[in-house]
């Protein structure tokens, strides 16, 4: 009895070894757990042989493995080149077309493309005479916008605007909006031409809904997307990387500025602060606000790429000139060298120091 | 050969070459950190350059991963037209997507999220196609012969007995193989010939470790039982 109790325990042992068995053959065992297991196949004859079983299966395998031969990864790079030269030659509304029904998967399925055109086009004949009588939320046009406005000049630079107006209509001031509790629905970017900013989209749910259209440089627009970066718990992260990739190009305006600084400062997404470190590092004016946002981000970010791009952008500007390698700039670099966990960054504030301070100490 | 080097400089100074082999594995690996942290650097300059429309820095990331992504590609649709396709597929993808990458996972995890759903899709497609299930094609003799009979089989090469049973395993071991279910397949790919650890599958396939690793025992059970007798 007491035999066969034992014989139960040894089998239930070997399953629950089975599983670590084949974790061992694939390296995802610690030290203690390997040596564990090896302890149990010095004693266990079935666990032994089965773990030799696996161990010749994997090798059979590998054996048997094929490695791609230099003819066809040549091959597959000249067919990549081509079809990035249709991509290109496309240009973006075959992409953007691509995004919604990919052309490779519409092709192996004639039947069921025929189907979906003819679904489409019996939805938009049904449809589209209802959606166009229909009232549609109000386009605000920049121009009309800044007429409504006019003495009322928005305060993009305040987080919260004062005046919430409850029945905000489509002719409402962009500064009437209150964007702590006003939803932004989405931000669309429609390329213009080559020397042109592109024309941007944004639609506002409030009460009646707002769509603004218009460029980077009418004022609407960037007060929306100031207050996107300025209520950054608010709007997803990809919305605030939109809006620091289209405030980049007015990274000289002073508000922008300080609204790229703020989200630098107070961002929870690393790339969002890394982005608007970047536009910022582009900005011709306020050397000394742009200095001391790359300092902090240089102290203070958890995150290493932020500072390592903090440093990257004050070693580009100081060796330009825009901005001054002064005492402050040149201890925190030292502090870096001695005491930033990046070992990466610790080389690299040497080599800055290095540049700009060859006589410095460190 | 460095540590002889260094023990041999210790001798001279009379350090303690225990302690020094000690020091000189902690600056390896310090030298390891620092250059992987600048391959890192180097490849977020490059993913920046390619969204920025610098179709030479697309190349170059191409160039970086394409063999692997070949060779999984290869190796688990085991026709080279097919694993042409999905190459294609999965890089066209990346330089469409290329805007959407955030940094907020590694670059070789993000496209191989790209190249597992291209390669799932194609695999599934597959096994709902029946007259795809055979990866059979025909040689200039008229027999039919599968992909994993076309390769080099280069240790029984002199041994003509050997060459036929390296042939018969790899018959084996591909019909085994065809008995995995795709996303199984992928798992035992990724972690025995592309080296990645459970936890980087799992960010790969969106799934949990746990998981991961409840298909690689899968797998390895379902690949044990199918070759037990090829012994």
């Amino acid at each position: 009895m007491r035999q066969q109790g034992g014989e139960e325990n040894q089998l239930n042992a070997c399953e629950e070894f089975e599983a670590r068995r084949i974790l061992l053959a694939a390296g995802e065992l610690d030290s203690a757990e390997v040596a564990d297991v090896s302890e149990h196949l010095r004693h266990c004859e079935s666990c032994s042989e089965a773990m030799k079983l696996d161990s010749e299966l994997l090798r059979a395998m590998s054996e048997h493995h094929a490695e791609p031969d230099a003819a066809l990864l040549a091959a597959c790079r000249a067919n990549l080149v081509d079809a990035l030269d249709k991509e290109e030659e496309g240009g973006w509304v075959r992409r953007a077309l691509g995004a919604f029904v990919p052309p490779s998967w519409l092709a192996p399925r004639p039947a069921f493309s025929a189907a979906m055109l003819l679904v489409v086009g019996f939805s938009v004949g049904l449809f589209g005479p209802k959606l166009l009588k229909s009232p549609t939320p109000a386009t605000v046009a920049p121009s009309t916008m800044l007429t409504a406005s006019s003495g009322m000049e928005p305060n993009a630079l305040d987080p919260n605007p004062s005046a919430v107006d409850a029945n905000s209509s489509s002719s409402t001031p962009m500064s009437k909006i209150d964007f702590h509790t006003a939803q932004v629905a989405g931000i669309n970017v429609f390329p213009a031409g080559p020397s042109e900013p592109p024309q941007v989209q944004v639609q506002i749910r409030t009460e009646s809904p707002v769509t603004i259209r218009g460029s980077v440089n009418d004022s609407d627009v960037k007060y929306v997307l100031i207050n996107v970066l300025h209520n950054n718990q608010r709007f997803d992260p990809d919305m605030r990387l939109d809006a620091v990739d289209l405030l980049r190009v007015r990274s000289d305006d002073p508000e922008v500025r300080a609204a790229l600084c703020q989200a630098v400062h107070t961002d929870q997404n690393a790339a969002v602060r890394l982005k608007a470190l970047e536009a910022l590092s582009e900005s011709a004016g306020a050397p000394d606000q742009v200095r001391q946002t790359l300092l902090d981000a240089l102290v203070n970010d958890q995150n290493p790429g932020v500072r390592i791009e903090a440093m990257n952008s004050l070693r580009d500007l100081a060796e330009k000139g825009q901005i001054e390698s002064d005492r402050q700039m040149l201890d925190i670099l030292r502090t870096r060298v001695q005491k930033d966990p990046n070992t990466y960054i610790r080389l690299q504030s040497a080599a800055t120091l290095r540049d700009l301070a060859p006589s410095s100490k460190f | 050969m460095d540590v002889e080097r260094s023990n041999a400089a210790n001798r001279l100074l009379g350090a303690d070459p225990a302690t020094n082999t000690m020091g000189l594995s902690v600056a390896l690996e310090a030298d390891a950190r620092q250059a992987a942290a600048a391959k890192l650097a180097e490849e977020h300059a490059l993913v920046r350059s390619a969204q920025a429309g610098d179709r030479l820095a697309f190349e170059s990331l191409v160039r970086r991963y394409d063999r692997d992504v070949l060779r999984l590609a290869l190796n688990l649709v085991h026709r080279p037209e097919d694993a042409r396709d999905i190459y294609q597929e999965s890089f066209l993808r990346v330089y469409r997507n290329l805007h959407r990458f955030r940094f907020e996972c590694s670059f070789y995890t993000w496209l191989y999220r790209i190249v597992t759903n291209v390669a799932l899709d194609h695999l599934r497609r597959r096994t709902s196609r029946k007259e795809d299930q055979a990866p059979a094609l025909e040689d200039a003799e008229g027999s039919t012969r599968d992909f994993f009979d076309r390769q080099p089989e280069q240790r029984a090469a002199a041994n003509p007995e050997r060459n036929l049973l390296g042939q018969e395993l790899g018959e084996q071991i591909a019909s085994a193989l065809n008995r995995l279910s795709p996303r199984e397949r992928m798992v035992f790919e990724m972690k025995h010939y592309q080296g990645l650890k459970l936890r980087a599958i799992g960010d790969v396939l969106g799934t949990s470790e746990e998981t991961v690793k409840n298909s690689l025992f899968r797998a390895t059970r379902k690949l044990r039982a199918s070759l037990e007798g090829m012994r």
